[in-house]
This record gives structure tokens, sequence and C-alpha cells, in this order.
């Protein structure tokens, strides 16, 4: 066509002789940039840690303490913050920084599962609908949307009457409510993707319906969804402090940071610092964890960050 | 390559009174049919083994809709289609699955049409393993390397992700991916129109040589009849839904018969000024209002041979010429 075109066919003919690389380039992929953006973002990166610091803190603290969460010690019962028990003591004398450790642990978990559950189904059964479309895609939204209108509150309340309290069945009942918001997210971001031609091409190429699924759609939606997970979580935890503090959560003498707070509010003005230490460890881990979030989003999807 | 070098089939993919129709449904309230748009209106076309078809026409004369039909992303209305003998339009999309590694489509975006979180080697390896499921490891990764050569990228930056690469560079990887599987027939649906000028001839070459070298049989859609004229050994004008002229590239290009296919030729810029300045210029009226919605049946085969091998279509043409000139200067 032209001479630049000839040269250009020269330099692939030249190519095509050469021998085999010795070395390849390192591709960055897009969570790496994603990483890399999130790494700038100050507030973010402290979230990170001071999260950690705090799981760390609930996960290793208790095998740390010389108390045992459970051990009553009524003789030194509600006792203030001291070189002994930092953070004091509750009514019956336990030590309260291995309660608000291990009330730690159990929320975190409760936050950390019901998430799982909600993210496994959600993805799933969202890039399920998205996916095939048509009438599968309005029955399967039509059964969310059913799922949505039930009072979250009395079918939790239902559930508990019926198969009795468990910390199980508080991740049941969280997860089984959380999965709605994150099925409708994902099924939106595949139905906005599966008219991309990278889609085209991989039905082109004869790949099942599974596997366009699993390796083209889901890893392309998992951006949104890993920041609506972040969120979650501290809105799990907030679920199920609501749910303890009504008395339908963790039963003692397990605790929850919920639990905690209950009996805290209980002797605020005498024993503030029962209230205070677990009240302290809760709002910080949802303030992180929500700075996280937002860090994750605009490091996920650079074009929506504010500045 | 095998036998078929000697004997290239005549009927290699055959389409047959093809049509892709789309129901717009039903009114809310009053039930009423809003229509039907025929986007793929009864279309019948032979390709020979090894040649390049260019298809022309407007946008949403159909062109792209017949691609995807033939790539059987969309099952046709009626019609069928054939290739090789086998007819694809009446394989369940089970079996068809089996099929597709033996026509491959190329996609007008570059940046729409490879998957952001893949390396190009894991793009194109899974591509070849399509049709040698049992290559890996060091296999695997030769072929990979080869292809990327053949279409001119440095295999040194296989492990990259598409957003490291240009525009021009992502056609050679979705063109390296849609060789892969080692497809008969490949479709290239606008394969340039996303490009820069001067990155679309590399890639017009590319592909030129590509079907050469590799005897790919190819369908070159494109708005662009100067592009297609370039590349194409035949061309077909397409018009809403129909081809109302086929022939040899040389044939439409200094002897176009339909006044619309004249319409288009005039369009192409000369790249001689003085050429240029004398260049007639045909301009059609706009559609008549509501003609996207012509009812009834028509006539299935309208195609005229005026000359051997250059067919015309003899239906009536609804746009009048506005304006035929040759701009005095």
């Amino acid at each position: 066509m032209s001479r630049s075109a000839d040269i250009v066919a020269g330099a692939e003919q030249r190519l095509a002789a050469a021998p085999v690389p010795e070395e390849f380039e390192k591709g960055t992929s897009l969570w790496e940039d994603a990483w890399h953006r999130l790494q700038r973002n100050r507030l973010a990166m402290i979230s990170l840690f001071v999260f950690s610091a705090i799981v760390l803190f609930c996960v290793i603290g208790p095998f740390l303490s010389p108390y045992d969460a459970e051990a009553q010690d009524l003789l030194k019962g509600a006792q203030g913050p001291s070189a002994e028990h930092w953070f004091g003591t509750d009514t019956l004398g336990r030590d309260l920084m291995v309660r608000t450790m291990e009330g730690g642990r159990i929320s975190l978990l409760v936050g950390l599962i019901a998430t799982l559950v909600a993210l496994a189904i959600g993805v799933v059964y969202g890039a399920t609908a998205g996916y095939l479309g048509g009438k599968v895609d309005a029955t399967m939204m039509r059964i969310v949307d059913t799922l949505y209108a039930l009072p979250f509150t009395i079918f939790v309340i239902l559930l508990m009457v019926a198969f009795g309290r468990s910390l199980w069945l508080i991740f049941v009942a969280i997860g089984a409510v959380e999965w709605l918001s994150m099925a409708r997210i994902v099924r939106a971001g595949v139905i906005g993707l599966k008219k991309q031609e990278f889609v085209e091409a991989a039905v082109s190429l004869g790949y099942s319906h599974t596997r366009i699924i699993v390796r083209h759609l889901i890893p392309n939606v998992l951006g949104p969804v890993i920041v609506i997970a972040t969120l979650t979580v501290p809105a799990v935890m907030l679920l199920e402090a609501f749910l303890s503090f009504l008395g339908l959560g963790v039963q003692p003498p397990n605790a929850s940071w919920g639990v905690l707070i209950n009996e805290g509010q209980q002797n605020m003005e005498i024993f503030p610092w029962l209230l205070m230490f677990p009240a302290f460890f809760f709002a910080l881990t949802l303030f992180t964890l929500n700075f996280l979030g937002d860090g994750l989003r605009d490091a996920l999807d650079p074009k929506s960050a504010k500045d | 390559m095998s036998d078929s070098d000697t004997a290239l089939r005549e009927d290699f993919l055959v389409l047959e009174n093809v049509e892709q129709h789309f129901d717009l449904g039903r009114a809310l309230l009053t039930r009423e049919s809003k229509g039907v748009v025929k986007a793929v209106d009864g279309i019948s076309l032979t390709i020979r083994e090894g040649e390049i078809l260019g298809i022309v026409g407007e946008s949403g004369c159909g062109k792209t809709t017949l691609s995807r039909t033939i790539m059987q992303l969309i099952r046709p209305t009626s019609g069928r289609i054939f290739l090789e003998g086998k007819e694809l339009s009446a394989l369940s999309d089970a079996d068809i699955r089996a099929e597709r590694i033996n026509f491959q489509m190329i996609f007008q975006d570059p940046y729409a049409s490879l998957n952001p979180r893949l390396t190009v080697f894991t793009t194109i390896s899974e591509a070849i393993r399509t049709r040698h499921p049992d290559v890996r490891g060091e296999a695997l990764r030769g072929r990979v390397i080869e292809l990327l050569r053949t279409v001119g990228l440095n295999p040194a930056q296989m492990n990259r992700y598409p957003h490291e690469f240009s525009g021009g560079q992502r056609q050679r990887v979705a063109i390296a991916r849609a060789l892969a599987p080692e497809p008969k027939l490949v479709i290239a649906d606008e394969p340039v129109s996303a490009l820069d000028v001067s990155i679309q001839s590399q890639i017009l070459n590319l592909l030129k040589r590509l079907s050469r070298e590799m005897g790919l049989t190819m369908i070159f859609v494109s708005h662009d009849l100067s592009v297609v004229r370039y590349i194409a050994d035949r061309i077909a004008v397409m018009y809403r839904g129909r081809i109302i002229e086929l022939g040899r590239a040389e044939t439409i290009v200094d002897d176009p018969r339909h006044i619309y296919t004249k319409a288009l030729m005039s369009a192409i810029p000369q790249p001689d000024p003085r050429a240029e300045r004398t260049r007639e210029r045909i301009l059609l009226e706009d559609e008549p209002p509501g003609a996207d919605k012509s009812p009834g049946k028509d006539v299935e085969d309208d195609l005229e041979e005026v000359t051997p091998g250059h067919l015309v279509s003899t239906r009536p043409f609804e746009r009048r010429v506005k304006e035929a000139e040759a701009p005095a200067q």
C-alpha cells in the first residue's frame, strides 16, 4: 500500500526470524495497578494497618493474656483500669481486656464469614442471572425482590424461634440478607459486560457457559464487589451488634462487641470503662473498614475517584 | 497444509436466503406489534475457499448482524448456512460449540475485544488449546511465541496485559487469538475502523499476508469501500439487509452498476488533487420515512447477472439522486 507498510512488513519478517527471547517482560495486571494506587492513599493504608493490628490483637491477644475470658473473680468485680487489669474488670470480675479480645474475635468472625457467605452466593447467583438473561433472569431477580421485602428483624426472630439461638444461625441470617444486594450489583455488572466483544470472542472460541462466567465475567466485576464486601463487613458487624443488643445474638458466656456494649451501657454511669473499651474498638474497626472500602473503590475504579 | 491446497472448495461457505429479524415486541397497552427489524433480509452467497470477500455498506445496513449470524453468535431467523458442506444453522447449541474452532472472528474494537484480566500469553494459549487441548508447557509456549511473531508482536512482551499495548498492537493480539484455533474461516468485522489511519494499513497488510500464507478464507466487513477494495477479491455491497451488488473487486470499483454503489464509489476521495477536484459526486436523497418497516414478503432472488460473476439487484431503488455533479474548478 505504501512505503511505510513495506517497512513494517520488513520489521515483521525480521521479528519472525529473531531467536527465542531470553527474558520476558513482566506485565502489570489491573490488580497490581490498583494495589499501587491504594498504597498512595495514606488514609486507606493507615486504616489497613490499624485494622490488621486490631485483628492481631483479638486473635493472638487471648493467648498472651494471663486471664481467662470466663474466669470470674467476684472479689475484684467492676474495678477500673489498673496495672493488673489494663481495661479493668466487669461486674463479675472478668478481665475486660480478654473479654474485648474474645468479643472482637466473634464480631470479626461474624463480619467475615457472613460477608463471605453473601459474597459467594451473591456472585454466583447474580452472574448466572445476568449471563443467562431473559426469563431465567427475571425469575431469579423476582426471588431476590421478594426476599428483600422481608423485614430483617422479624426474619431473624422467626429463625431464632424456629431453630434456637446459635452463632451459626446468625451467620446464616445475616448472610441470607446481605447476598441480595451483592447479587444485584454482580448482575448489573455482568449485563454490562456480556455485550463486550471479549465475551463474544470467548463464545466464538467455544468456551462453556461456566468457563465464560468464571473466567471472563466474574473477574471483571470483582472490583466493585470487593468494595461492597469491604463495606459489608462493618455493616454485618453492626447488624450482629444490633441483634446482640436486643438479646437475639450471641449468648453469654460468649461475648461479641455488641454484647459487651450492651452490658456496658447498663452500667454506663457507674463503670464507664465497661462501655468505653469495647465501643472504642468497635468504632475503630468500623471506621478503618469504611476508609479502606473508600480507598479500594478509588483504587479499583480510578475513573470514579474524586480529587 | 493438507490436500485442500490442491482442490479448493468452490462452495466453502454457503448462505441460503439467510434472514435475521428482530421482533421489537408489543406495545404495552394496545398489544400492537411494534414491528420487525429486518437486519438481514434474505441473503444468499457462496464463498470460495481461500478468497477474501469484502462486505461494504453504510452503518445499520446489517453487515455486522450478518457477520454475527454467520458466526452463530445469533442464530438466523431463517435460511441455512453451510461451512464445508456442514449445515451450521441446523446444529444444536452444544454441537455448535465444538464446531466453533473452525470459524473465528476479529472484532472492531481492540480495546473491548480482549479480556483485561488475562495476559496476552493466557489469552492466546487458551485459544490454542481449544484445538489442541493436550499441548502444554514448553510446547504451548513455543506455539504462542510463533503465533505472536506471525502477527508481528514481540514475544518478550507476552506476559503483559492488554492495557499495556497500543490499539494496533491489541488488534494484532486479537488477530493472533483468532488464528490460534487454526480456523478455516475468519470474519473480520471492521477490524481497522477503530485504529489510526497509519496503523490501518499495517493491519490490512498483515491480514492480506496471513490470508495468502495460511490459505484462509476471509470475510472482511467495512463501511469503507477504499479499505475493502484494497484487501478483497470480491465485494458484496449491502443495503438495508440485502445484497444489491456483488462481483470481483475490480469490477465493482471500475464498473459499478447500481446507483447506490456508484454513490458509495463517488464518496472515496482521490489521492491525486487534480482528480479529486474533478471527482464526480453522487449524493442520494434521504431514505423515505417508514422505509425500515417494509411489509410483506419480498422477491427472494432479485440479483441479475450483468456480466459473468457480476450480480446487480433488480429491485426498484427508492432513493433518488439528489445531486450528480463534477464540481467545476
